[in-house]
C-alpha cells in the first residue's frame, strides 16, 4: 500500500496561482474524496500526482520517493480523465486492454481479463465499438474499465461517474467500493455528488480557491463543518443559514427564536440541517414563518418557510400538508445540531 | 423568378472564364489526343486516328523512361517529404521562443520559387565551385570531385533533394495543424497507462494523424507527379533522359517536335494516372471516418 505526500506544493499558471501551497497526506489505503466547487484546483492537483503537470514549488512524494521528475509511466498510477482521454483509433476492447498490452501480457490473458472488467461496467456489448460511437455515459465506463484492469499503487478518479444515470451510477459506487476493499489501493476521487462523497470516502478534503479547507472524515464534515462555505458546501438540501445575533442566551432574527448557549454577539450566522428541525406544534416553536413551498421527495416533504430576508428549509413527514402562506411551527430536534459562525469571517464559533 | 433569373445572369461570367480557359482546352486536348498533328506541317488538327496516339506511348520507350522516372521521383519524394515533415511537427510542435523562430523562418523554402530553386540547387551543386558539392566534399574527402549533375542516379538524388527541401515546410505545416488537433489527454492516458515516448508516437499519435497524413500524400504525389521547372533548370532532364519525368516528356514532344496529337494523348494519360491515385487515396481516406475524434 502506498502512502501519497505533497509538501508545500504550489502551482501557477502564468500569473494565476491556482494553488497556492498546500500540504496534504494521503495515507495507505486511503480513499481520499477531493470536494470543491468547480475551477478550485481539483484536477491541476491530480495531475500533479500523475506527473502530467509541473509542480511550481514543492514536493510530491509517493512512498517517501520523491516523484518531482520522475515522468507519469514509472508513477504506476491509473487515471480516469474528467474527459475520458480515450484513444480514438482504437476500439472499445483495445482501449480497456491498452494498460496490459503495454506491459507485454499474453494475447489471451489480455483478452479474458478485458471481458472480466467490461461485464463490470457493463459494456460486454460494444467491446467492437469505437469510442467515437459510444454515449458519453459509455465512454466514461470505458475510461474507468481501462483503469481498474490493473492494480496500480495508486487510483486517480477525476468524477469518474458523472455522466452515468442515477442507477448505473449507484452500481459502479458499490463495484468501487468493493474494488477498494478487495485491492487496497490508495485512491484519490474526484466528484461533485455528496452521496458519493459520503459512501466512499475515507476523509473528505473540502477545497477552496486551490485552498483545503477542512480534511476530515465525512461525518465530522458532516456534523461540524469548520466554516460558513463547508456548512453550505455539503449536505443537499444544503445547511440553512440564518443571519442574526445572540441576545441573553437566544439566537434571535426575523421570526426565530432559538435558545444557545453562548454569550451575546452581533453578526452571527446560524446553520441548522433541514432534518435537524422539526415541524411541531404552536406552544413549543422556535421558529415560525408562512409556507413558501412544498416539495415531495418521496420518503419526505421539504417545507420551505420565508419570512423576509429569512428563508428556512425543513424536512418534515412525507404526509405533511399545509397550504402555501399559512404560517408553520418549526423547532430544531437537538440544540447540538446547531451551528454558529461568525458573519464576516465566516468561522466556526460554537465547538 | 426574377431574383432567380439574377442569380444565373451573375453566374454567367465566371461561367464564361471557366469554360473558356479550362472546359475548352481540356476538350480540345482531349480531342486533339485522338488526332494526327504535327504543328510543323499544319496549323490545324490533321485526321482522326484513334486509339493510335495511345497505342505509340505504351510502346515507346521514351515514354516507359519517362514514367519509370516519374515513379521513381514521386515515390522517392513523398516518402521522404512526408517522413520529415512528420519528424519536424514532432520537434516544433511544443511551445516556446524557440520553437516559434524556427517556425517561422521554416517557411522560407517554400516561399522560393521551383524554377529559382532549380537554378540555385545548380550552382550549388557545381564539382568545381559550388558551396555545397565543395562542402560536401571537405566533410567527406570521398565525395570531392563528385559530378553530381552528370551522374544519372546522383542528379535523380539531387532532384529529389530540391524537391523534399521545397516542399517539407509546407507539409509541416500541415502536419502541425494535425497535430494540434489530437486531443491532449490520449497522450496523456497513454503516458499514464506506461507507454514509452516512442510507444506514444508509433501507437496514439501516428494513428489520430491517418488523416491528416493521407491529405498530405495526396497534396504531394499530385505536385510530384508534376514536377516540371526543376527538371527544366537544374538537370533539363539528364544526363541522357535519366530524370526525365512525366511532364518535362509531355513538354517536350509538344513544344519541341510539335508533335500535338501525341503530346495530348501523354498529357491525359498523366491526368489519368492522376486521377486514379486520388481516387485510391481518396477511398482510404472515407474508410477512415471511424477514427473522428472521441
Ligand atoms: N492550462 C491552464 N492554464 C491556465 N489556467 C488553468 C489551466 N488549467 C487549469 N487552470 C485554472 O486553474 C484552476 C483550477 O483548475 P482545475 O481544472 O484544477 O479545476 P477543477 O477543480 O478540476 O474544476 P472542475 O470541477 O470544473 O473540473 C481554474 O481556475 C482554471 O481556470
Ligand atoms: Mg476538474
Amino acid at each position: 500500500m502506498t502512502e501519497v505526500r505533497l509538501v508545500d506544493i504550489e502551482k501557477r499558471y502564468g500569473g494565476f496561482l491556482a494553488l497556492p501551497k498546500q500540504s496534504l497526506t494521503i495515507e495507505a489505503g486511503e480513499f481520499l474524496v477531493l470536494l470543491g466547487p468547480s475551477g478550485c484546483g481539483k484536477t491541476t492537483t491530480m495531475r500533479m500526482i500523475a506527473g502530467l503537470e509541473d509542480i511550481t514549488s514543492g514536493d510530491v512524494l509517493i512512498d517517501n520517493d520523491r516523484v518531482n521528475d520522475k515522468p507519469p509511466k514509472d508513477r504506476d498510477i491509473a487515471m480516469v480523465f474528467q474527459n475520458y482521454g480515450l484513444y480514438p483509433h482504437m476500439t472499445v476492447a483495445q482501449n480497456i486492454g491498452y494498460p496490459l498490452k503495454l506491459r507485454g501480457i499474453s494475447k489471451a490473458e489480455c483478452t479474458a481479463r478485458v471481458l472480466e472488467i467490461a461485464e463490470k461496467v457493463e459494456l460486454e456489448e460494444l467491446l467492437k465499438r469505437r469510442p467515437s460511437e459510444l454515449s458519453g455515459g459509455q465512454r466514461q465506463r470505458v475510461a474507468l474499465a481501462r483503469a481498474i484492469i490493473r492494480t496500480p499503487k495508486i487510483f486517480l478518479m477525476d468524477e469518474p461517474l458523472s455522466n452515468l444515470d442515477a442507477k448505473l451510477r449507484v452500481t459502479m459506487r458499490a463495484e468501487l467500493k468493493h474494488l477498494h476493499h478487495e485491492l487496497g489501493v490508495t485512491t484519490i476521487y474526484v466528484t461533485h455528488d455528496q452521496m458519493e462523497a459520503m459512501t466512499l470516502a475515507t476523509r473528505i478534503a473540502v477545497m477552496r480557491e486551490g485552498r483545503i479547507v477542512q480534511l476530515d472524515t465525512p461525518k465530522k464534515i458532516y456534523s461540524e463543518p469548520v466554516d460558513l462555505f463547508v456548512a453550505g458546501f455539503i449536505g443537499s438540501p444544503s445547511m440553512n443559514l440564518i443571519k442574526g445575533e445572540v441576545e441573553n442566551g437566544f439566537f434571535v432574527a426575523k421570526g426565530v427564536k432559538i435558545p444557545v448557549q453562548f454569550s451575546d454577539r452581533c453578526d452571527v450566522v446560524l446553520g441548522v440541517r433541514p432534518e435537524d428541525l422539526e415541524i411541531v406544534e404552536r406552544q413549543r416553536a422556535n421558529i415560525m414563518a408562512p409556507v413558501y413551498a412544498l416539495e415531495l421527495t418521496g420518503d419526505a416533504t421539504l417545507v420551505t418557510i420565508k419570512d423576509g430576508a429569512t428563508s428556512i428549509c425543513v424536512r418534515g413527514p412525507a404526509d405533511f400538508e399545509a397550504n402555501i402562506d399559512e404560517v408553520c411551527h418549526i423547532a430544531p430536534r437537538k440544540p447540538e445540531k446547531l451551528h454558529l459562525f461568525d458573519k464576516s469571517t465566516g468561522e466556526r464559533l460554537n465547538s | 423568378m426574377q431574383d432567380r433569373f439574377l442569380s444565373y445572369a451573375l453566374l454567367v461570367p465566371a461561367f464564361v472564364i471557366v469554360v473558356a480557359t479550362t472546359i475548352y482546352p481540356l476538350a480540345y486536348s482531349f480531342i486533339t489526343s485522338f488526332r494526327e498533328w504535327d504543328l510543323t506541317r499544319q496549323r490545324t488538327p490533321d485526321d482522326f486516328v484513334g486509339l493510335q496516339n495511345y497505342a505509340h506511348a505504351v510502346a515507346e520507350t521514351g515514354f516507359q523512361n519517362s514514367l519509370w522516372v516519374t515513379v521513381i521521383f514521386v515515390v522517392a519524394s513523398v516518402v521522404l517529404t512526408l517522413v520529415l515533415a512528420m519528424s519536424l511537427a514532432l520537434l516544433l510542435r511544443r511551445r516556446g521562443p524557440l520553437h516559434t523562430f524556427t517556425r517561422i523562418i521554416l517557411i522560407l523554402p517554400f516561399a522560393m520559387s521551383p524554377a529559382l530553386i532549380g537554378v540555385s540547387y545548380r550552382f550549388m551543386f557545381n564539382p568545381e565551385f559550388g558551396v555545397l558539392a565543395v562542402g560536401l566534399g571537405s566533410i567527406f574527402p570521398g565525395l570531392k570531385g563528385t559530378p553530381w549533375l552528370a551522374d544519372p542516379d546522383l542528379a535523380m538524388a539531387v532532384l529529389v533533394v530540391t524537391d523534399v527541401w521545397h516542399w517539407t515546410p509546407y507539409m509541416t505545416f500541415m502536419c502541425l495543424g494535425g497535430l494540434a488537433s489530437i486531443p491532449r489527454e490520449t497522450e496523456e492516458a497513454a503516458r499514464i497507462d506506461g507507454a514509452s515516448g516512442f510507444r506514444v508516437i508509433w501507437e496514439i499519435v501516428l494513428p489520430q494523424m491517418k488523416g491528416v497524413l493521407l491529405v498530405t500524400a495526396i497534396l504531394k504525389t499530385i505536385f510530384a507527379l508534376k514536377m516540371f521547372d526543376q527538371v527544366v533548370t537544374l538537370t533539363g532532364g539528364g544526363p541522357g533522359t535519366s530524370t526525365e519525368t512525366l511532364a518535362y516528356f509531355v513538354f517536350n514532344v509538344g513544344f519541341k517536335w510539335y508533335d500535338m496529337g501525341y503530346a495530348s494523348a501523354l498529357a491525359w494519360i498523366l491526368t489519368l494516372i492522376m486521377m486514379v491515385i486520388s481516387a485510391w487515396y481518396v477511398r482510404m481516406l472515407l474508410s477512415d471516418k471511424n477514427t473522428a475524434t472521441a
